[in-house]
């Protein structure tokens, strides 16, 4: 432990923490700009200096480890004085574009501007006109209002191991671009959009559709369907002034019905239905040797995406289970539509998604219109779902609690576990263990499975046959498990695992890249906590056991992995180039 | 190339490089001599030299300091002191040899004498 | 016995050289004695002294006279020439500015011929740490040497060397930072270029020293030549055994290698130097972890200037000692600068620390090369700051120099006279780092592109009250706040000259006028119809026709049309054109 004081006030840190870490546990707050927890400090703003008392040189106290016996000023006019021309420096080449900008009211530069009384322009304007670049259909990278902090180019450097953003040219012409000059959606971007979360301006953020829904709503020809994926019930709160993690799954079902949507169904039921399919698929490989192990989910698109461009050498391995909302929306368009006498062509089937790459997945392939017309008509992240329900005047806070429709509305303790990382795994185990045995488990809560480690290693047994697993969440902990995977295959060595679980976003859906801002680990943990807690809840906690779900197969398709689940429930994978330019 | 493989090795190496040599021309040979011409010089004088059948070494080294006055010429010829000529050209490098080398006289106008 | 031979220079050098006529009267006074075959008299084109009037030199002896008058001739040839003896009232003392420990070699040997390094007393250190120091003994000679980091900063060299030993790793590196990219400064090339070896040498003790096995110079791409030359030394190091296994018997094995830089300034700052070798993009990470501890891919990393790594191996043959009796208190041993600007010899001089600028300026590099009065001396690049002259008889340290608001840097040395406008000097400094910012922090990629656009305005009349304060502002911003030595010193240049000639700038912004009449916008060009011959020169001259008139009325400048090329300034030769 370090013993130092900041601002006179003794404090004790943990050998290696941060100025700013240790400032926080004595109720100092150091303004900050380019650093997020997520990330290792890049060190680029300079909002954070400190001094050591006694002496003129300043220290960033996002990057600079307390020291024994340092004596820390945190604030005095002289480091104020600094600070504030550094955010005139950043105003004088940040457009002025507050009122129209994505950002506006939610921009982490904004309220440094705010909060240090910034009310004039003391230097030249200097503005680069840069090109939008909306390419990807699913954010839009705006460079001219990037402040250059470096966050998106370090989340998908090193968080997602996916490079497709980089700076470009130096010094004042430095700017964020995918490599080579090109369009983001000609390079290897996965459109899981954590840049545009973890990006403090607006130079990075989703690309809003709620334009469209809005017409669609309007539109008394067209009938409106709705969904919502598990992780937006336990973040859409945020915005609303809700306790992190707060499951406003009622409430979100009772606006959506105001927001004038017919019918209100649930990802999760999906989820039920994919649990289906993908632990039959798993127990035709693991008990009866049918196709190739281990089996590696899908529900994810990015790692869809991510997979197609980095690792087609693992197609063979991957469920061809489409993902829940994909399900939910063929079943819209077929089951329900035949049910309730509706020509699908006038369904408009919007899914509220805490996913970028959903906006992505729903044009992926031809079999993402099974249905004879597009499955999913719009994808809307929970940020753009928020600014809707302000744009209605819908008092959300106050909302009574209402229940989703039926047939495709009801869901399991197993479907609504999607959205935190292991949970379609755990929803998998818990039906493929019935599956194989044909009874329930003892314990259905796999604590092996949760949490926020970003490889989790674990065995079950099911009636003596050891099941190994592996779940991986962000994508550079992706290449780990492939690579044992790869090296056992090579080596003829048993497999290291069964069954893989992959989500592109650290803490899986919950950290999803269309999430409310402003995440970190405590704030993905209180989420999936959330769903956790959903699922206790829950009377029934098996995929299987979803009555709608068993009416479903009587009813329509019969039985999972049969022909018509094959032709409407199922997909295929491509090797894509990693540049396609 | 043998490796030397002991410090003996390399002190006996030492002393069979140590030949006194009398007799050499270097010409300085870094960037900024070669900018200023110092190939051209260096050419001149192996060529003329060859030509006139003079028993003189053609040395290259480094530079010296004084780039003002590159391409430089340091001549060593016994019974003359060892002098630096300073923007040398194709004449003055004919002239060195001629006069300096041969006649033992040195040439006017062209010695940087600098207090080195 | 070797032949007797008369210098002749006439070092003034305002009035017309008087060379010629002493070299006829030392030869006439020689015929008289009968003495023409016997001596030579030779008119040199520099003796190394400067405005002594005619200096004469008798070799081989040596003596030399300054000031020597015609009446003089005979006395010389009387007592020097004809005896040996000395005329004592005429006699200069001439003590060698110079000492040359970094250059020792530079422009003896062959760089391309490791013989002759050898012969010079190479690799002789080499042999003597790896046969008989411990590496600890080799700190202690470091540290008794007082050697700083040549790169800048002036870190001692012992220190880093021994952090990087006490951190504990399987593997270690040395690196050479050969990225020099002062404007002006060009110490490492010459020496990479004459003496490569030596920094070779440097790099194997200092890899025995912290535990290392293998080590890389880091060159920029625009030293083909170094590179070249490096290149060839190390293969040659290798067949000697002096690189690679077992070197020298011993069980210590170094392995070097070379890695190009692509040009950018930045590179040189080391965190920077260590993301381009591992192939990122050059920009800086915060320190600590210093390199010393978490270095090149993760692992310790002594990274060491080349003028720093030259001096090792005369430190080790000489003694710590030897090199701490040389300098200043706490500066010892020697600098190279790149001595450029308006000097008379521009070039390399490496003198003792503690030399004052003035002995640099005048009796090494001559004076001025207009002859015009000296105004200030640059130094440390575009880090550093500017001496004005009153302060030319500091010594030159690291301390004094950052006394004075420079810094010692890597070597540059930028004489000004008074033609040097000091806004425009400095509008080149920081266009030079505006350049080169890595654009990775804000204070450093917006604070030099405003501070360079506000004195871009200054300098084309357009300057403001209120303009010198925001200067202060955001030069005090870029100190504190920037992440590397680069952006934090970037502002140097325009903070020294605002503290040492504040009226300067004063005048560009209030009475928009340049003093030193470099500013281009703040000129204008006039004709002085008293002296204008009307001879049309200036006419001819001018590239955009702005002259017009006649020989009949005179001719006059159209100032709407002047580009302020200064054409007819320098064409005309009756000096009628007016700049003001």
């Amino acid at each position: 432990m370090v013993k130092a004081k900041i601002n006179g006030i003794a404090v004790t840190a943990e050998e290696g923490a941060t100025i700013l870490e240790a400032a926080r546990k004595v109720q100092v707050k150091i303004p900050t700009l380019c650093k997020h927890p997520d990330l290792v400090s890049s060190a680029a703003c300079g909002i954070c200096i400190v001094k050591i008392k006694g002496t003129s040189k300043m220290l960033r106290a996002c990057c600079t480890p307390l020291e024994e016996g340092m004596d820390i000023v945190t604030h005095d006019p002289e480091i104020v004085s600094i600070r504030k021309t550094i955010l005139e420096l950043i105003l004088s080449n940040h457009p002025n574009d507050c009122l129209k900008c994505g950002r506006n009211n939610n921009c982490e530069l904004q309220t440094l501007f705010a909060d240090f009384g910034i009310r004039e322009e003391v230097f030249t304007k200097s503005l680069r006109e840069l090109p939008v670049d909306n390419s990807t259909g699913t954010i839009v990278l705006d460079p001219s209002k990037c402040i250059l902090c470096g966050r998106c180019v370090k989340v998908c450097q090193e968080m997602q191991d996916v490079w497709a953003l980089s700076f470009l040219e130096r010094g004042y012409g430095t700017r964020i671009s995918p490599a080579g000059d090109i369009k983001l959606a000609d390079s290897p971007c996965i459109r899981c959009g954590q840049c545009s979360n973890h990006c403090p301006t607006g130079a990075i953020v989703e690309l809003d559709q709620t334009a469209k829904v809005w017409e669609e709503l309007l539109n008394p020809a067209k009938y409106c369907v709705v969904q919502i994926a598990p992780a937006v019930r336990v973040a859409i709160g945020e915005a609303f002034g809700f306790p992190i993690g707060a499951n406003l799954t009622k409430k979100l079902y009772a606006m959506l019905r105001r927001l004038g949507f017919e019918a209100v169904f649930d990802t999760n039921f999906g989820a039920d239905v994919t649990i289906m399919e993908e632990a039959s698929e798993f127990v035709e490989r693991f008990a009866h040797s049918k196709g190739p192990l281990p089996l590696i989910t899908t529900c994810c698109p990015s790692w869809v995406d991510f997979m197609e461009k980095f690792h087609s050498d693992m197609i063979k391995h991957f469920s061809s289970c489409k993902s829940p909302h994909q399900i939910v929306g063929v079943l819209t368009k077929t089951y329900y539509a035949r049910k309730n006498n509706l020509d699908p062509k006038n369904i408009v089937m919007v899914s509220i998604m805490p996913c970028t790459a959903k906006k992505y997945e729903i044009k992926r392939c031809e079999e993402m219109y099974a249905s004879g017309c597009q499955d999913i008509d719009v994808a809307l992240t929970t940020r753009e779902l928020a600014r809707m329900i302000k744009q209605a005047g819908i008092d959300f806070n106050n909302l009574p609690d209402e229940e989703p429709d039926h047939i495709l509305g009801d869901y399991t303790g197993a479907g609504v576990i999607f959205g935190a990382t292991g949970g379609v795994m755990e929803a998998a185990l818990r039906t493929a263990h019935h599956l194989i045995t044909g009874k329930d488990l003892k314990n259905i809560e796999f604590e092996g499975l949760r949490g926020l480690d970003g490889v989790k290693e674990t065995e079950v047994n099911i009636e003596g046959k050891t099941i190994k697993v592996a779940i991986a969440h962000g994508l550079n902990n992706v290449e780990y498990v492939l690579n044992k995977i790869r090296q056992a295959k090579k080596d003829n060595l048993p497999l290291p695992y069964h069954f893989v679980e992959v989500m592109a976003c650290l803490g899986g859906c919950v950290g999803g890249g269309g999430q409310p801002y402003g995440v970190t680990d405590e704030l993905r943990r209180k989420r999936a906590e959330g769903l956790y807690q959903d699922d206790r809840g829950k009377k029934i906690r098996y995929s299987h056991e979803n009555p709608y779900v068993k009416k479903l197969y009587q009813e329509f398709l019969g039985e999972p992995l049969g022909a018509k689940s094959e032709q409407l429930l199922h997909t295929h994978y491509r090797s894509l180039p990693l540049y396609s330019k | 190339m043998a490796k030397l493989s002991s410090a003996q090795d390399l002190a006996k190496k030492k002393k069979e490089l140590q030949q006194p040599r009398n007799n050499w021309v270097k010409v300085g040979m870094s960037s900024c001599g070669l900018a200023a011409g110092a190939q051209e010089v260096y050419d001149t004088l192996v060529e003329e030299s060859r030509k006139r059948n003079m028993q003189i070494q053609i040395q290259k080294c480094g530079c010296q300091g004084m780039c003002y006055a590159e391409p430089l010429v340091e001549v060593s010829v016994e019974g003359l002191p060892v002098v630096v000529y300073g923007r040398v050209n194709r004449e003055t490098a004919v002239k060195i040899l001629d006069k300096h080398v041969a006649g033992k006289m040195l040439v006017n106008d062209s010695v940087f004498d600098l207090n080195t | 016995m070797d032949k007797k031979i008369i210098f002749i220079k006439d070092t003034d050098s305002q009035a017309a050289d008087r060379t010629r006529d002493f070299y006829t009267a030392f030869l006439d006074q020689l015929r008289e004695d009968g003495l023409q075959d016997e001596v030579q008299v030779l008119r040199v084109a520099d003796i190394g002294i400067y405005s002594q009037g005619v200096v004469v030199k008798v070799l081989p002896a040596g003596m030399t006279y300054g000031k020597v008058k015609d009446a003089d001739i005979k006395r010389i040839i009387e007592s020097s020439v004809k005896k040996d003896q000395v005329v004592e009232d005429l006699l200069l003392k001439r003590e060698p500015k110079q000492l040359r420990i970094v250059l020792r070699n530079c422009g003896v040997i062959d760089p391309d011929s490791i013989d002759e390094y050898i012969a010079a007393d190479g690799y002789a250190a080499l042999a003597k740490v790896i046969h008989g120091y411990t590496p600890e003994k080799v700190i202690e000679e470091l540290k008794a040497s007082g050697l700083r980091g040549r790169g800048g900063a002036g870190y001692p060299t012992w220190m880093k060397w021994n952090f990087t030993r006490q951190s504990k790793s399987e593997e270690k590196y040395i690196i050479c930072n050969a990225d020099e990219g002062d404007p002006g400064a060009y110490m490492d090339r010459s020496v990479l270029e004459g003496d490569p070896h030596s920094v070779i040498e440097g790099m194997i003790i200092a890899g025995f020293a912290i535990g290392a096995s293998n080590g890389f110079f880091y060159i920029r791409a625009e030293y083909p030549l170094a590179v070249e030359r490096i290149n060839k030394a190390i293969k040659q190091a290798y067949d000697y055994g002096l690189l690679g296994s077992n070197i020298l018997g011993s069980n210590f094995s170094f392995d070097l290698d070379v890695r190009l830089g692509a040009g950018a300034f930045v590179c040189g700052e080391e965190t920077a130097l260590i993301a381009s070798i591992e192939g990122r993009r050059g920009t800086p990470r915060p320190r600590p972890p210093y390199p010393s501890r978490e270095g090149l891919w993760g692992k310790p990393t002594a990274i060491n200037n080349v003028e720093t790594l030259a001096n090792i191996a005369a430190i080790i043959l000489r003694g710590g000692k030897w090199f701490s009796s040389i300098g200043t208190e706490k500066s010892k041993g020697t600098k190279v600068f790149a001595l450029t600007g308006k000097v008379k010899n521009s070039g390399l001089v490496e003198v003792p620390m503690g030399t004052t600028l003035r002995d640099i300026v005048f009796d090494i590099g001559g004076g001025t090369i207009s002859g015009k009065g000296i105004k200030a001396v640059q130094t440390g690049g575009p880090s550093g700051g500017v001496i004005p002259k009153e302060y030319l008889d500091t010594p030159v340290d690291y301390e004094n120099l950052q006394k004075l608001g420079s810094i010692m840097g890597s070597g540059g040395m930028i004489v000004m006279d008074e033609d040097d406008c000091m806004v425009d000097i400095t509008k080149f400094y920081l266009g030079f780092c505006v350049d080169e910012s890595c654009g990775k922090c804000a204070p450093c990629r917006l604070g030099g592109y405003q501070l360079l656009g506000m004195l871009t305005r200054i300098s084309e009349g357009h300057g403001v009250a209120g303009d010198l304060e925001k200067i202060r502002k955001i030069s005090e911003a870029m100190r504190k706040a920037s992440l590397c030595g680069l952006g934090q010193t970037a502002s140097n240049p325009v903070s020294s000259t605002l503290n040492y000639f504040e009226s300067e700038y004063k005048e560009h912004i209030l009475s928009k006028k340049c003093p030193a009449h470099k500013c281009k916008h703040l000129i204008t060009y006039s004709i002085m119809q008293g002296r204008c011959k009307r001879c049309r020169v200036c006419v001819m001259n001018c590239p955009v026709n702005a002259i017009g008139g006649d020989r009949e009325t005179g001719f006059y400048i159209e100032l709407d049309k002047c580009i302020k090329c200064g054409k007819c300034f320098e064409a005309c030769k009756f000096s009628a054109i007016l700049k003001e």
